[in-house]
């Protein structure tokens, strides 16, 4: 059996009272792409905030065998998560409107930048090179996207299925072990969603990753994912193959109410 | 002890013309999103109104109160139609300075209409009336102003609490767009904080202009401990402001007669810097969710 | 006529995106310019002192950009720093300490003041966050005006001793005008400065921290090294135009830093342009020029009146500052130019 590359264990988290997050465990293996699924308000973005070390106090431990070896989340600081090639996207595209479809990719390479405040007031060699380097590996992100020529428009003004698609690109510039994608076929067209759906699958071929992504377009989730873990109101439903869970009794239950 | 006295009662004093500014700057802070730094600069220019008439035509000072708050009511009708309402959509920082622009053109104002020389400006009662307490005296005047100002603040609040009126208030300053959504007249809300705000602080500016005179720094000091109210007693709610208005009067009065004018202020600011290191959004404030 | 037009266009466009370096020397070169006129008699010391004024405080509102353009972050307390700036190099001065070493002892404890209100920054926000920093700016002017070392009314510095060996005084027109070459030097350099900064991987992180600070922190952006980044580079220039103002005016008032100049500092960047430098610049001369050149001029005390429209007037219909006109008419001339063209074919046609 192979060794998980992200593993949560009994995993809760409470606000004032809710518990929004109740004992859940669950395991990503490498190379897979995961789904997680439940009603509206069971607790899947918190599951993700627990994750990438927004949320800090959560109970139960979150692990994690990324570039550095296998860690303990939680020692972590948020901004310390990328190091470990684990990276986010959000359910509101959280871009950077007033820069250029190019910049927001390099603000993905932040961590990989090693110039510093004074190698930028003076804008020394050794800025410019950098700058140079990593703008080249964005490109090349963007050009497999197929957005390079984009690059040098704002982001303010793109139409929303570009702007997803930005995240994700954003995302790649840290190459990452782990990509979480919140929600990232809400608000597409079906084209759009089926483009989405080659890309994910593009994407783990290319850079070899893996990738847990929310989603509440079944269809999608049931098309894309080689393995699916459903929550209800915080709790750990079921965890099985695409076809085994739309068969699973608890989560019809959770999703279509209980027979009388 | 007789020290003391006085001191307790001139703070009480200045803690309610301090609340008064903070309470106008907090209306307007919650109804049109701005920092109103021009909350001083309207108090004195009908401050000025009132100083004109009185020495103009010498007419009683409690007419030209009454003039003065017709001016204020009118002031702020007028800001709000002409500059603010079009300044709607402007940037909360950008906004601020649309209050700078309204300070230089009062600033512009004055000496066009009142001249350059200082006004005098009586007491309501005048300060031979008064009582001894401890030995202290306590004047009629500081008596009706502290009486004035908890009854106004206190009409407000239950206005603000109890009727349809304070109810579009408290909803607009909750979030203006879904109020306007909802059939509020937020325009009209917003029109007539302008036009309270104006009241209360030109009210806080009769009350010092006989101890300053009617000129055009005369509000420096009160709309700066008015800021300072606000943020310590925090912008969320309408009470702190007041509590926090009176906490600094009294602060700064006590520290600066124990300790020393200056040191005594500056010690009373760090303080309340410290302490809005530890409570972020003021003693009442509560802080806002964002959800990522 | 047209290829005129064209010309020019690609002229003055051609000048905004060439070479950061050759645009940022022509623009100061330009302001170089003005001594010049004071030399051949065109224009008084009266308004060169204005320009001078300008300069230097276009200085303390590049920094105030970085905040409030970049950072999202806001400060009433800027005058206090520009006031440390110009009395710290006062006092040192007076010590005895040679010019350099004052300038460089005062921005230091500045900066160390502004760290501490970056770190602050990280508990408080928003309005609150403004108003501790006029808190800062408040104790600040309580402590000059009240503490002996800095004069009591005002230090006179007199003469400065630049690189130990060149002394220049603001007495004598002629070394005035040196003077002004000088600050406008510096103005330059902290221009290309802020260009490269805000160019860069820290300008990037500054705008991410306030666009989406959930973003910003998942991309790892540490929210406590930039907010301290962004409220001591706005502290450093601040001082830095304080220092100028020490240069070039040879004497430090203490009451002069209140709040309506950092007022003012802020109206330059709102007024002039987010984010934008020469906007900065722009931002400076409207606020401060404008008034003193040309208002004072026509309307003496009443001037204010105007000031005030003008600000409110910018800001309604040119609410991204006002050095969108150029833009403007960059895009008119562009439409100009395309409605033309249209036409000719249409008649060739």
């Amino acid at each position: 059996m192979k060794t998980p590359l992200l593993e949560l264990n009994q995993i809760s988290m409470t606000f004032g009272g809710l518990k929004a997050v109740n004992d859940l465990s669950f395991s990503v293996f490498p190379g897979e792409i995961v789904g997680l699924i439940g009603p509206n308000g069971a607790g899947k973005t918190t599951v993700f905030n627990c994750v990438t070390q927004f949320y800090k106090d959560y109970e139960g431990d979150v692990f994690f065998d990324g570039l550095k070896g296998k860690v303990d989340l939680r020692t972590i600081k948020v901004t310390d998560v990328i190091d470990q090639g684990l990276v986010r996207t959000f359910q509101n595209v959280e871009l950077i409107p007033d820069l250029s479809i190019m910049n927001n990719l390099l603000i993905g390479a932040h961590k990989q930048f090693k110039s510093r405040l004074i190698d930028h007031l003076f804008n020394t060699k050794k800025a410019r090179q950098e700058e140079a380097r990593l703008s080249e590996k964005a490109l090349e992100i963007l050009t497999f996207l197929k957005i390079d020529h984009l690059k040098d428009f704002y982001v303010k003004g793109q139409p929303y299925g570009i702007l997803k698609k930005i995240e994700i690109a954003r995302t790649l510039m840290s190459d990452p072990k782990l990509i979480i994608l919140d929600e990232p076929a809400a608000g597409l067209n079906d084209r759009e969603t089926d483009e989405l759906e080659a890309l994910i699958y593009q994407i783990r071929e290319k850079y070899q990753t893996t990738i847990l992504l929310i989603e509440h377009d079944m269809g999608f989730v049931m098309n894309i994912c080689d393995r699916v873990c459903a929550i209800s109101f915080g709790k750990f439903l079921a965890m099985d193959t695409p076809a085994k869970i739309q068969k699973n009794a608890l989560v019809q239950e959770a999703y279509l109410g209980k027979d009388d | 002890m007789t020290e003391f006295v006085r001191l307790f009662f001139n703070s009480l004093q200045t803690g309610s013309i301090f609340a008064l500014a903070a309470l106008g700057i907090v209306l307007i802070f919650r109804t049109s999103r701005t920092t109103n730094f021009a909350q001083g600069l309207i108090g004195t220019f009908n401050a000025y109104v009132a100083a004109y008439f009185l020495l103009r035509f010498g007419w009683n000072v409690w007419l030209v109160a009454l003039i003065a708050i017709f001016t204020a009511f009118l002031t702020g009708v007028i800001i709000d139609t002409l500059i603010i309402r079009p300044a709607a959509k402007v940037n909360p920082i950008s906004k601020q300075i649309v209050t700078l622009g309204i300070i230089m053109i009062l600033v512009g104002l004055i000496p066009f209409f009142f001249g350059v020389q200082p006004l005098l400006f009586p007491s309501f009662i005048p300060s031979r009336f008064g009582i001894d307490i401890l030995g202290a005296t306590l004047r009629y005047n500081t008596v009706f102003i502290i009486v004035l100002s908890v009854a106004l603040m206190g009409a407000m609040f239950w206005f603000i609490q109890y009727t349809r009126w304070g109810l579009a208030t408290r909803v607009t300053a909750s979030n203006e767009t879904t109020s306007k959504l909802m059939g509020v007249p937020t325009k009209s809300v917003t029109m007539v904080s302008w036009a309270t705000a104006a009241i209360l602080g030109t009210l806080a500016a009769l009350f010092v202009a006989p101890s300053v005179s009617v000129q055009p720094n005369m509000m420096l000091n009160v709309q700066l401990s008015a800021f300072f109210a606000g943020t310590l007693g925090g912008f969320s709610t309408f009470i702190g402001p007041v509590v926090g208005a009176y906490i600094i009067a009294f602060a700064r009065n006590f520290t600066s007669f124990y300790i020393s004018d200056i040191w005594g202020n500056v010690l009373v600011y760090s303080s309340i810097l410290v302490f809005l290191y530890f409570k972020p959004y003021g003693l009442f404030g509560k802080k806002p969710t964002k959800k990522v | 006529m047209l290829t005129i037009l064209d010309n020019f266009t690609k002229r003055v466009h051609g000048f905004f995106q060439g070479h950061v370096y050759r645009n940022y020397l022509l623009f100061g070169a330009a302001v170089m310019m003005i001594p010049l006129m004071h030399n051949f008699g065109i224009i008084g010391s009266g308004t060169l002192g204005i320009w001078a004024y300008i300069v230097i405080i276009t200085v303390v509102a590049l920094g105030l950009n970085i905040l409030l353009g970049f950072s999202g972050l806001i400060s009433l307390g800027t005058a206090g720093f520009v006031g440390a700036g110009a009395l710290g190099t006062g006092v040192f001065l007076n010590m005895g300490l040679p010019f350099e070493l004052a300038a460089l002892l005062t921005i230091l404890i500045a900066a160390a003041i502004g760290a501490l209100i970056g770190f602050f920054s990280l508990r408080v926000e928003g309005i609150y966050l403004a108003i501790a920093t006029l808190f800062v700016g408040e104790i600040l002017r309580q402590i000059y005006t009240q503490i002996e070392i800095f004069g009591g009314q005002m230090i006179n510095i007199g003469a400065i001793r630049f690189l130990g060996f060149f002394t220049l005084n603001a007495n004598p027109p002629s070394e005035r005008r040196f003077l002004f070459v000088i600050i406008v030097a510096v103005m330059v350099l902290m221009m290309i400065a802020m260009h490269h900064l805000v160019h860069s991987k820290t300008g990037r992180a500054l705008l991410a921290m306030s666009r989406s600070q959930a973003a910003a922190q998942a991309m790892g952006v540490s929210i406590l090294s930039y907010r301290l980044i962004a409220f001591v580079t706005a502290t450093v220039f601040a001082t830095v135009g304080g220092v100028l103002y020490a240069v070039y005016i040879q004497n430090a008032p203490t009451t002069a830093w209140t709040l309506d100049l950092s007022l003012f500092v802020i109206a330059m960047v709102v007024v002039g342009g987010f984010k934008s430098i020469y906007g900065t610049f722009l931002g400076a001369f409207i606020i401060h020029g404008i008034p003193n050149l040309i208002l004072a001029e026509l309307f003496g005390d009443v001037s204010y009146i105007f000031s005030g429209v003008l600000i409110i007037v910018v800001i309604l219909f040119y609410p991204y500052g006002a050095i969108q006109v150029f833009y403007d008419v960059r895009k008119w001339f562009h439409k100009g130019r395309l409605k033309l063209t249209t036409k000719r074919s249409d008649r060739s046609a």
